[in-house]
């Protein structure tokens, strides 16, 4: 599903160089549920960003789904996103002006699914993650865990083969997080979608099957390779 | 050494003209005064020919020196005692129709008179050809003398150039040429006919051309001219020219 | 969608939108009534000035209006008038026949226009003989006596008033000396001081008889609905007057008062630097607010790049939210700016306490805020404002689809 090989990231600013990822090598398989763990700074969102084209490496290859994500076009990698990837955020992210609904559909409206298609998926996900009722409300009148909620169901309405998150819980309280872990290793295992979270939460860690730690740009450990 | 009194007479002698010499400003004067003289009587026919109409009119004519003329017309009888009175640079008209003076303002002294090639101007500028402009003799042959005027600088004047072309020997008028201010010739006047008249020999008919219109003219035939006639001042008075014939 | 997303957007600062729509909707409106003011103006000017004297439309010999002998004229023939009557746009016909010579009260004789009329043919065309300070109007019947009416400064001129008879010399046709008797009935004052010094209307059959021309007209004047429209109708009248092969030649109120056409030229120039002024300002305003708006939702706009949203639907959500702006403030600018231009054409406002009538181009400014409708006057300023919306938008948008996702979204909201 993911593969990346000696992919670097270095960042100018000024005349001053910051490498935010070097020599970096990972492989992900579909359906796993895996987490990036490090210290803050240690590369964890440059690896989200670069795995979901959302910014270009700086050397090294970059596979995603089957597709080299290097040189293409701004409105070719948003095709891309839309058609595979669902992504989190720590601080959810909602359109403010739309409802959770409007919010959750989103990306089906983008890929131009029919209204009552669109619904019907919607309904699903909001009853699966326990936020049924609240479609008309605005993100601004939702508790940070219906947010995060809302947004889970954003990222999987369009049914995408990966879905990463960056530090999906830092903003939930322990009791919440737990809920959204459960749900979502829940529908990992249902749906087959692969998962790739970003945390320093030693709670969320403890719960993937893989754990893959970076640390200033590095590589440190991944379980994988211990386990093997 | 010689003194300045010595040289006095020498000094006159350059100067005055020679007796011989030919007096331009009173030949042109005589011409221009030849049909008034002192004071006369005058009849005329004016043949008038435009592109649009043609008529011919019956005028009598009193003049005093070069600054008095009134005349008034005798036929056709649609227009029969329409006179005009000029004294000095100014001229009037009368209508008998209407009973009515009317002096001719500045503006229109350009205009025509009567209908004629003849303008307001030309009944009052005309006489003062000598004064307005600078004379001198452009040509002479054996026949001819040419005499070109040109306006004095101070004059207010209607032409650039005026030209007489004057007979030898009895120094009677042939034509005058008279140019615009881009001394194109505009109008000439022809005289011919001449017969005696008392004493004097005088071109009885008078031709005006105006150039611009080949097909246009004003005839100007004398009838008769009586140089004897005695006239004062008086009688050219708005009063003489209200007096229905 | 995206129009329902750019519409909730705009309603998201609310203060701001207003504020902006304020301004939009304002300069909008203002600019239409001051260009029914400026446009009031001018038709003011150009009736004054055509109503004057020529009228809109003059049909005559080809020669006449350069040489203006008395020799260029036409037989009267009622059938063309009648037919060019029928003309649509064609609202008024005044037959004339003109003369100059002298006027003369005592003993200063004056240069003068005589133009024979027939008074309520010419009260069809042009307001001549009645704009009267003394005495009344010419009566179309003529008594016994020709009369005449005279401009004010040739009355002052003559030292002659109503009643008092003027003598009239000049050129008839034939060559004789057409000389009258004219009683003056009335002194009008039309504005031009130079027609008020030695313009005189007489009754058209006088003045035939005077100069021998029986029958015969040196000009028809003509009225049309819409002054606009006078060279349009004037070639379609050159057709016909070719048709029917009658030798006479046309000119419309821009080849007489050739001042007066540059004058109305010129206001399509002023109209356009006066909406360029007004609405770069404007224009800069609705710069900055999308500026702004854009700005502040950077990180929203790295998430709906995220999601899988193009650059190019991005920008035609901001462009689209510029529009909505622009139409908005295109409907309400318009329909307030009808409004007061409806309001100041019906009501208007009276100046003459302070200010005195303007002469410009020919023509009298009336000393008063009026105004008049005229199609380019409002939808050259809606139009343009669309576009100055849309040009306002554009950059604001080219901005955020040039966004980096990464960038933007680790910008701290
Ligand atoms: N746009 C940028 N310009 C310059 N340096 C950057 C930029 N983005 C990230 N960095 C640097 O790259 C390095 C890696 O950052 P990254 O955000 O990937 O770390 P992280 O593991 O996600 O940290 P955190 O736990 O704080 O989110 C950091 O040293 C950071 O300062
Ligand atoms: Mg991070």
């Amino acid at each position: 599903m993911i593969h990346l090989e000696n992919v670097s990231k270095i960042y100018r600013t000024g005349n001053r160089e910051v490498a935010a990822l070097l020599d970096f090598s990972l492989d992900v398989a579909r359906g796993e549920f895996s987490v990036l763990a490090g210290p803050s700074g240690s590369g964890k969102t440059t690896v989200l960003n670069l795995i979901g084209c959302l910014d270009q490496s700086t050397r090294g290859r970059i596979e995603v789904a089957g597709m080299d994500v290097s040189r293409r076009t701004v409105t070719q990698l948003a095709s891309f996103r839309l058609a595979h990837i669902g992504f989190i955020f720590q601080s959810y992210n909602l359109i403010p002006v739309l409802s959770a609904q409007e919010n959750a559909e989103f990306t089906l409206m983008l890929r131009g699914v029919p209204k009552a298609k669109r619904q019907a998926r919607i309904q699903e996900l909001f009853e699966r993650l326990g936020i049924a009722g609240l479609e008309n409300r605005k993100p601004g009148d939702l508790s940070g865990g219906q947010q995060q909620r809302v947004a889970i169901a954003r990222a999987m309405a369009a049914k995408p083969n990966l879905i990463l998150a960056d530090e999906p819980t830092a903003n939930l309280d322990s009791k919440t997080s737990e809920d959204l872990l459960e749900l979502m290793r829940e529908l990992n295992e249902e749906q087959q979608i692969t998962f790739l979270f970003s945390s320093h939460d030693p709670m969320i860690i403890g719960c993937a099957r893989r754990v893959i730690e970076l640390k200033d740009g590095h590589l440190a450990s991944d379980s994988k390779d211990s386990a093997a | 050494m010689i003194s300045s009194v010595q040289l006095l007479p020498l000094f006159f002698l350059l100067l005055s003209t020679p007796a011989w010499a030919l007096d331009l400003a009173e030949l042109v004067r005589s011409v221009e005064t030849q049909y008034s003289g002192e004071s006369s009587y005058s009849r005329v026919r004016m043949e008038i020919r435009t592109e649009h109409w043609q008529r011919s009119l019956e005028m009598e004519g009193w003049s005093l020196g070069r600054d008095y003329f009134l005349t008034r017309i005798l036929a056709p009888d649609k227009d029969r005692g329409v006179s005009t009175l000029k004294a000095q640079q100014d001229v009037w008209n009368y209508l008998p129709k209407v009973d009515r003076v009317m002096k001719i303002p500045a503006s229109m002294m350009g205009g025509s008179w009567m209908g004629s090639h003849i303008t307001n101007d030309d009944l009052v500028k005309g006489s003062r050809v000598d004064l307005d402009y600078e004379l001198r003799l452009l040509e002479e042959s054996k026949k001819h003398y040419l005499i070109e005027c040109l306006p004095r600088p101070e004059a207010v004047v209607v032409w650039g150039k005026v030209l007489y072309r004057i007979k030898k020997p009895d120094l009677l008028p042939e034509s005058i040429s008279y140019f615009d201010e881009e001394m194109t010739e505009v109008r000439r006047i022809l005289f011919d006919d001449v017969q005696p008249v008392g004493a004097r020999m005088i071109p009885m008919r008078l031709t005006v051309l105006p150039l611009e219109k080949p097909q246009e003219q004003t005839i100007m035939r004398y009838e008769k001219i009586d140089y004897g006639a005695e006239l004062t001042r008086d009688f050219f008075s708005l009063r003489t020219l209200q007096k229905r014939p | 969608m995206l129009a329902s997303l750019a519409l909730r957007n705009l309603g998201r600062n609310r203060r701001r939108t207003l504020l902006t729509l304020c301004a939009t909707v304002v300069s909008c409106s203002l600019l239409i009534l001051a260009l029914g003011i400026f446009s009031g103006m001018l038709a003011d000017i150009l009736d004054s000035t055509t109503g004057q004297y020529h009228g809109h439309l003059v049909v005559s010999s080809p020669q006449y209006p350069e040489r203006r002998s008395l020799y260029d004229s036409f037989e009267e023939d009622l059938k063309t008038q009648e037919a060019l009557l029928r003309h649509p746009g064609i609202t008024g016909l005044s037959p004339r026949l003109r003369a100059f010579g002298l006027l003369s009260f005592t003993r200063a004789a004056l240069p003068v226009e005589l133009l024979g009329i027939r008074p309520q043919r010419e009260a069809s065309v042009t307001r001549l003989g009645q704009q009267l300070v003394r005495g009344s109007r010419l009566d179309s019947a003529g008594g016994a006596q020709p009369e005449v009416l005279i401009g004010e400064g040739l009355a002052s001129r003559l030292g002659a008033t109503v009643g008092d008879e003027l003598a009239f010399m000049t050129q008839a046709a034939d060559g004789s000396i057409g000389n009258d008797l004219l009683r003056i009935r009335g002194i009008f004052s039309t504005g031009d001081r130079n027609r008020d010094n030695q313009l005189a209307l007489v009754p058209l059959d006088w003045l035939r008889e005077l100069l021998v021309l029986p029958d015969a007209l040196h000009e028809l004047a003509l009225r049309v609905d819409d002054p606009m429209e006078a060279p349009a109708i004037r070639q379609r009248l050159e057709g016909q007057l070719a048709d029917a092969d009658t030798s006479l030649a046309i000119l419309d109120w821009g080849q007489l008062l050739p001042t007066m056409r540059e004058a109305i030229a010129n206001f399509d120039v002023s109209r356009m630097i006066l909406i360029i002024i007004l609405y770069s300002a404007t224009g800069l305003g609705i710069l900055n607010t999308f500026f702004m708006s854009v700005i502040e939702r950077t990180r929203e706009i790295g998430i709906l790049l995220a999601m899988g949203m193009t650059p190019a639907r991005v920008r035609r959500m901001i462009l689209l939210e510029a529009l909505f702006l622009g139409l908005i403030s295109l409907v309400l600018g318009t329909l307030i700016g009808i409004a007061l231009t409806a309001w100041m054409h019906q009501v208007g406002i009276d100046l003459s306490d302070w200010i005195t009538p303007v002469t410009y181009a020919g023509g009298t400014i009336a000393p008063r805020l009026h105004a008049t409708f005229e199609t380019a006057n409002i939808l050259m300023p809606a139009l343009i404002l669309l576009g100055v919306c849309l040009l306002a938008g554009y950059f604001p948008a080219r901005r955020a689809s040039k966004l980096q996702p990464a960038l933007a979204i680790r910008e701290d909201a």
